[in-house]
């Protein structure tokens, strides 16, 4: 077998051991790499900073474990714009398996670091099952929906909740979202009929479906992927997880174009002999 | 009447949905409907919960291949049950709770792994798969690589046009494509919704 073949036909053991490490070792060498801020992601930032303090942001968890990498460093990150801003965080959920993250995102940001109360300053009403009819429900009237948050408390004793009722007392909406029900539903039917102002954090693969919502309006920015949520964190001027993966992704993606390069030489050196 | 009641439904409550949509004074109507539906769609997942226990109970009982993953699933479905509703709830949901202490050390890194097993695949497939065999493979080939340099830091650093013309991809030839492709799913599910109310598409029934 000549050295070519020996390459064409590479055990995919040795490529999955190159993935592996060129996602684990730049996890513990300090690489500082730029990060620089895309249009849909600074118009995000841009919204949230327009918001007067007390404002309402409905967080939308629709994701779950899977997506986490990529989704969940943008949560905080938002999370601590709002938080710093003192907007009031309404947070929702239409994954069951997601809701545990937003709780943990609203554990570490809004009582950790900005000694926010529960119940006054945000709120969560964890898993809501129906997907768009749920949401049509919403706009309407959030408190039908939302009788009691996540851990049985009445939403007419949440504070927070006594001048929320519809879509209309909601000033930002955003869906970190990576599949169905999520952005989609938000978009076509929430937004299609109580229209307000709506963002969404989409996992890498999921983002370009929504560059089309972007050019008509209907979303006002886009978070795309882990590099979406350290352009997040650059523009909130604190390097968190996102921009630590940064090097993990940057090495990964150079690898797969090194083998896509030589994949294509040996195809056409294998071409040219035929 | 097995056929017909079943299609009376659709053809009854689609007709309805459609038409109260532009009839106001129908609007509390069509909202007790999507009330029901709420109500339906809870009990949906209760359902789903019993069949998916009932269907791997049988595998057990049969001794079907691959038993034993069905033995797994049964006992981490019964210990999060326990968990869930045992004298902790409704705290379970609080971080700390053994309900999510099993979510955030057993569950969340299994998602996790599963996901992440998609970059050493697709990693794998490139190599093999992804060939400039024709012109139209080419231009893919490239505005992949294009892509995938501008979605990451390193790729401003090696060339700093590398996110700006990924923007431009992302923003006019993507959409271009996608915006096509949701048009057509979207002509598609109309036709179908249609032909479900009509009952000329049936196959849901069998």
């Amino acid at each position: 077998m000549s050295a070519l073949d020996k390459i064409s036909n590479l055990d995919r053991r040795i490529i999955f051991l190159g993935v592996a490490l060129a996602v684990i070792i730049p996890q513990f060498i300090l690489v500082r790499l730029p990060v620089d801020v895309s249009e849909p992601v600074q118009k995000v930032y841009d919204l949230i900073e327009t918001l007067q303090p007390g404002s309402v942001v409905m967080i939308s968890i629709d994701y779950d474990p899977s997506g986490a990498p990529e989704l969940y460093p943008a949560m905080l990150a938002v999370m601590r714009q709002c938080f710093a801003r003192n907007l009031r965080v309404v947070a929702i959920g239409m994954w069951a398996t997601g809701v545990p993250l937003g709780q943990r995102a609203l554990n570490a940001v809004a009582v950790a670091e900005f000694k926010k109360e529960y119940g006054k300053d945000f709120v969560n009403f964890g898993f809501r099952p129906g997907g768009a009819v749920m949401l049509v429900n919403l706009g309407r009237n959030i408190h039908d929906v939302c009788r009691q948050d996540a851990y049985g408390t009445p939403v007419d004793d949440l504070p927070i909740m006594k001048d929320v009722r519809s879509a209309k007392d909601i000033s930002f909406v955003i869906t970190f979202s990576m599949g169905d029900p999520g952005s989609d539903q938000w978009i076509q039917y929430y937004h299609a009929r109580y229209r307000g102002n709506l963002a969404t954090a989409q996992t890498a693969i999921g983002a370009p479906k929504y560059y089309q919502y972007l050019q008509t309006g209907q979303l006002i920015g886009l978070i795309g992927g882990m590099k979406g949520a350290a352009e997040y964190e650059r523009l909130m001027k604190r390097p968190d997880l996102a921009t630590k993966g940064m090097g993990s992704q940057s090495i990964a993606h150079l690898l797969i174009i090194v083998l896509i390069a030589i994949g294509n030489v040996l195809y056409w050196i294998e071409k040219r002999k035929k | 009447m097995k056929r017909q009641l079943p299609l009376a439904i659709i053809f009854t409550m689609g007709v309805f949905t459609l038409v109260t949509n532009f009839i106001p004074p129908a609007a509390d109507l069509n909202q007790m409907f999507r009330n029901w539906y709420m109500g339906i769609i809870t009990f949906f997942t209760f359902l789903g919960t019993i069949n998916l226990a009932r269907l791997n109970a049988e595998r057990v009982k049969d001794r079907t291949s691959d038993w034993y993953y069905s033995v797994i699933l049964l006992v981490a479905l019964a210990t999060q049950l326990f968990l869930g509703f045992y004298k902790w709830s409704p705290d379970a949901l609080r971080e700390g709770s053994p309900f999510m202490y099993v979510y955030f050390n057993l569950q969340f890194p299994l998602e996790s792994t599963m996901y992440s097993l998609l970059a050493f695949f697709m990693t794998s497939a490139s190599f093999r798969a992804f060939r400039a065999r024709n012109t139209e493979a080419l231009v893919l080939l490239l505005a992949a690589v294009v892509v995938m340099l501008g979605r990451v830091p390193i790729g401003s650093s090696i060339w700093h046009g590398f996110p700006d013309v990924t923007e431009w991809i992302m923003s006019y030839p993507n959409l271009a494509a996608k915006r096509g492709i949701m048009i057509g799913i979207d002509l598609g599910l109309i036709s179908m919704s249609l032909r479900m109310i009509l009952g000329i598409e049936r196959s849901y029934m069998q």
